[in-house]
């Protein structure tokens, strides 16, 4: 019986399918993705089932296991703004470049007077420095008058009216050149607090917010599954 | 590899000396490899979900030393107390002296058949308010506005109050748990109570606790 001859086919195939794919992923991946922006703490939330997703727009309250206070405001130009009135309010003033690095930090929690110092520094340090500072300073009594002296209140009272003028500034833009405004894009204060502080503490840290008249929260939490009931 | 082949360069042959044709072909393992390192590269560092947020209200404060500022008597009452180790106490109504507390926990069972059991009245309206959304047609907006302004009266009428205190053991996640409950049992009226638990409220739960 003569042998059936296979037909040799060449070791190498058309691979140009998958590469069109691999590209294709790329593009996609590349283009939804969005970067986890640097945390200085780490804090594990609560889970809760509520399904409302966090707003683009945030001024946001991390609050760490052992009770530190870190704030970071999403929108850069409403953040240049307060850290310059927060700034002034101590007489210090940082230039162009210094305070975009500040800016571009991340969250900060650190006193007014350490920000020079804070922006000084190299990205590699930074970590060293967030282990080692205390938390931006609060008062923790009830006295309204001391509360109102604490450096988070002026970060909220500060906050809240530059997103006030920010946001008014984008409405008149967008009107100027006859586009869509979407109101909902109005900065909310957001706290993001470890599953094992007490309360408290949180609450405390609310009633500086409650005295800046910041009265709605939006606490972030990890996803769970709805129970039937 | 993945390469353009284009036909090859002039073979052997008769008739004119062409100029020889450089092939187009391009190895572009190099560049696929890149592809695939950045591919897995965005595959494992994206996140696709978003924070998730639990919103809570805190209305202004009231000034206690305000004589037209009186607390409001809250008649069909739950009042639940958080403490340290995940323990949960409640009372029905209000305040006596007499009050025996109830112990439960953060389970299905526990603080959740509580509540449920407590809003069963508003819980079953509403159910009938969601079967007959499920009926009619939802281009129907006139009768879906209708059942929507029916619900929205049902939880104003809705007669049970929830109040939530705590001490200075009870942790942050204890408090997003129990508002969670709420959530999940549908309770119309639940409230934070400001400041911390009333001295009749702790000497209660003392009592709880050393009776074991």
């Amino acid at each position: 019986m003569p042998k059936v001859k296979m037909p040799k086919s060449s070791p190498s195939l058309d691979m140009t399918p998958m590469v069109d794919l691999a590209f294709l992923l790329v593009t996609f991946f590349m283009l939804t993705s969005s970067f986890k922006a640097p945390e200085p703490v780490m804090v594990d939330p609560p889970a809760s089932t509520t399904e409302a997703e966090i707003p683009k727009q945030v001024f946001l309250v991390a609050i760490d296991p052992s009770g530190r206070v870190f704030v970071d405001i999403t929108n850069n130009a409403v953040k240049t703004q307060v850290l310059t009135k927060l700034l002034a309010t101590k007489k210090l003033g940082l230039e162009g470049q210094d305070l975009n690095k500040l800016v571009g930090a991340g969250p900060l929690g650190m006193s007014i007077k350490q920000f020079p110092e804070y922006a000084a520094l190299e990205s590699s340090e930074r970590e060293a420095f967030n282990q080692s500072v205390r938390g931006i300073p609060y008062d923790t009594t009830s006295d309204v008058a001391k509360i109102k002296a604490s450096e988070l209140y002026l970060w909220a009272y500060h906050a809240r009216l530059e997103a006030h003028n920010d946001f008014n500034a984008r409405e008149a833009e967008a009107k100027k050149r006859n586009l869509d405004f979407d109101k909902s894009q109005y900065m909310q204060f957001a706290i993001k607090a470890d599953f094992d502080v007490p309360y408290t503490l949180v609450e405390k840290v609310i009633n500086v917010f409650r005295q800046a008249q910041v009265k709605q929260f939006q606490m972030i939490t990890d996803l769970e599954d709805t129970p039937e009931i | 590899m993945a390469q353009l082949d284009t036909g090859g360069g002039a073979q052997g042959g008769k008739g004119k000396k062409r100029a020889k044709k450089a092939s187009t072909a391009i190895d572009m393992t190099p560049m696929v490899d890149l592809a695939f390192l950045l591919l897995t590269f965005f595959v494992l560092t994206s996140t696709f979900s978003k924070p998730k947020v639990l919103r809570m209200i805190f209305p202004e404060k009231i000034d206690k030393n305000d004589p037209a500022m009186k607390a409001p008597e809250v008649k069909n009452g739950l009042t639940i107390l958080l403490t340290g180790e995940n323990k949960i106490y409640y009372y029905k109504g209000s305040l006596r002296p007499e009050t025996e507390l109830i112990e439960t926990d953060y389970t299905k069972d526990g603080i959740r058949k509580v509540l449920v059991e407590s809003n069963l009245d508003l819980l079953t309206q509403l159910k009938g308010f969601q079967e007959e959304l499920n009926k009619i047609d939802e281009k129907d907006t006139a009768k879906t506005n209708a059942i929507n302004a029916q619900v929205t009266q049902a939880q104003k009428d809705s007669k049970l109050v929830v109040l939530l205190k705590h001490d200075k053991k009870a942790t942050y996640g204890n408090v997003i748990d129990i508002m969670d409950e709420f959530l999940i049992a549908q309770i119309a009226k639940y409230f934070k109570v400001d400041d911390d638990m009333a001295e009749m409220e702790k000497k209660l739960i003392a009592d709880y606790q050393s009776r074991g």
